[in-house]
């Protein structure tokens, strides 16, 4: 009977651990508890180069990587890069998993309601990638009205979609999501879909190794930049990383990063 | 070649822990799994009522909403490793589906043991230790070694959390190398590699300790 006794109250603790959902945050500021630390943890989605990404080596390297490295490095402490799925970041920064984000991730009004967002360090085109005998043409995003497209899950590209395109007459099931940019771009090029829309960066790389072809890079999409996520209320980090932010953009470290990446 | 070579090497980096996952969460799964399959059968109405209820919730629940659920929420009250939370999700949710395995493997244990072995004075719980479970868990062995290959690859899943292991692993070479087929599918060989070896090892069991009826 013992034993039994003591596997239901396992059960029942495994049950109610499964329901509490709610519970109290971290106390204190982040910005000592990273300086105490003596690290700083940083989430980064690293399947996107060139902002972020794994080489041969197993390192993680990028711009956006390199640039929160330096910004550590202003701050006096180490940065640990936590590779996650993208659409984990935001709820990771959140519970305070990580303490901040960077991840060419564009500081939009909905995600902001979520987090803060430093002031941004970049801003980035996008781009509609269509295949490389494609008869489409496109002078503005609107002309992607009613065709086939694709967009990455979680990003502001399939926001700008549903915003935009869907009351121009684009249907649901004309919109194909993926969870990286090159399944994509496998699927223009199988004429699964007429066009992807993707960050321009990425686009100009992968348009050339899949054969296909940029049809328009626009900014008219782009309506925020990119800037670093922290946990909603942590003032005294946000200004400190603006601080660094707006040092790095003085002293041209910034630029030198972009034009060692090849970004615009 | 030689970028096969390295290929190979570098996703066999991400083994560990996709081994390191699937063993934790088959072990957990395989004790509590018992164990809920045991209060099923043999409990009392409280106990087998909460068992099947564990059963029914969890199997209803994608795998990734359990990772979910133990990452974010429960490592509010537990600083659980992302590595960690995922194994015992996948513990949690592979315990569900083994106490059916084994519930339905206990059943399958004709009544007439049970009764003889309290007829030759075992108590019940030496009778479930010494002569149920055993022709139990061999039945089990089939349903079991397929528990094994779908945890085994579900173990991918706690990539979601920041656990690199193989598949993320191969998502990385495919974000440098822009080359998806070469390294989704040397982590497929590697995928198939490791459930035909699990399998033929439990095949291996199942036949070594056939029972001679």
């Amino acid at each position: 009977m013992k034993t039994r006794s003591y596997i239901i109250l396992a059960i029942v603790l495994v049950l109610t651990m499964l329901l509490a959902a709610c519970g109290g945050g971290e106390p204190a500021n982040k910005l000592e508890a990273i300086k105490e630390a003596g690290k700083m943890i940083v989430g980064t989605s690293a399947d996107y180069p060139p902002y972020e990404s794994k080489d041969e080596a197993g390192n993680f390297v990028g711009f956006d990587l390199d640039l929160i490295r330096e910004i550590g490095k202003r701050i006096g402490v180490e940065v640990e890069i936590q590779d996650m799925a993208f659409d984990t970041l935001i709820a990771a920064v959140q519970e305070g998993k990580v303490d901040a984000v960077i991840a060419a991730m564009q500081a939009t009004p909905s995600r902001d309601e979520q987090v803060d967002f430093s002031t941004p360090y970049h801003w980035q085109m996008d781009a509609f990638i269509v295949a490389g005998d494609s008869a489409i043409t496109m002078t503005k995003p609107q002309d992607a009205a009613g065709l086939t497209i694709g967009v990455q899950t979680g990003t502001v590209q399939e926001t700008w979609v549903l915003e935009n395109l869907v009351p121009l007459g684009t249907t649901e099931d004309q919109i194909f999501r993926y969870e990286r940019v090159d399944q994509g771009a496998l699927d223009v090029k199988n004429g699964r879909i007429q066009v992807l829309f993707i960050n321009a960066d990425p686009a100009a790389e992968l348009a050339q190794k899949e054969g296909l072809k940029v049809a328009l890079a626009t900014s008219d999409t782009v309506d925020s930049g990119q800037a670093i996520a922290i946990m909603d209320g942590e003032a005294a980090l946000k200004t400190e990383i603006d601080r660094i932010l707006a040092e790095m953009e003085a002293d041209g470290t910034i630029q030198k990063l972009l034009d060692q990446y090849g970004i615009k | 070649m030689q970028d096969l070579a390295f290929l190979f090497s570098y996703l066999l980096q991400g083994l560990g822990v996709t081994i390191g996952v699937t063993i934790i969460a088959l072990s957990f799964g395989f004790v509590l799994g018992i164990g809920m399959a045991l209060l099923r059968v043999y409990g009392n109405k409280l106990a087998s009522t909460l068992a099947a209820i564990y059963s029914t919730v969890i199997r209803a629940l994608p795998v990734v909403l359990v990772i979910f659920i133990l990452y974010f929420g429960i490592s509010r009250i537990v600083d659980l490793s992302p590595f960690l939370s995922g194994a015992f999700a996948l513990g949690f949710a592979s315990t569900a589906y083994q106490s059916e395995i084994f519930r339905g493997a206990i059943l399958s244990v004709p009544q007439g043991q049970m009764i003889a072995a309290r007829a030759l004075g075992m108590s019940r719980w030496k009778s479930i230790r010494y002569i149920i479970l055993p022709q139990a868990i061999r039945i089990a062995i089939p349903a079991w070694s397929n528990e094994a290959a779908i945890v085994l690859k579900d173990s991918s899943l706690v990539y979601v959390i920041g656990v690199p292991e193989m598949l993320r692993r191969a998502e990385y070479v495919s974000a440098r190398t822009l080359e998806p087929f070469i390294a989704f599918g040397v982590a497929a060989l590697i995928y198939f590699i490791l459930t035909f070896t699990t399998n033929r090892g439990l095949d291996y069991l199942e036949r070594r300790y056939k029972l001679q009826m």
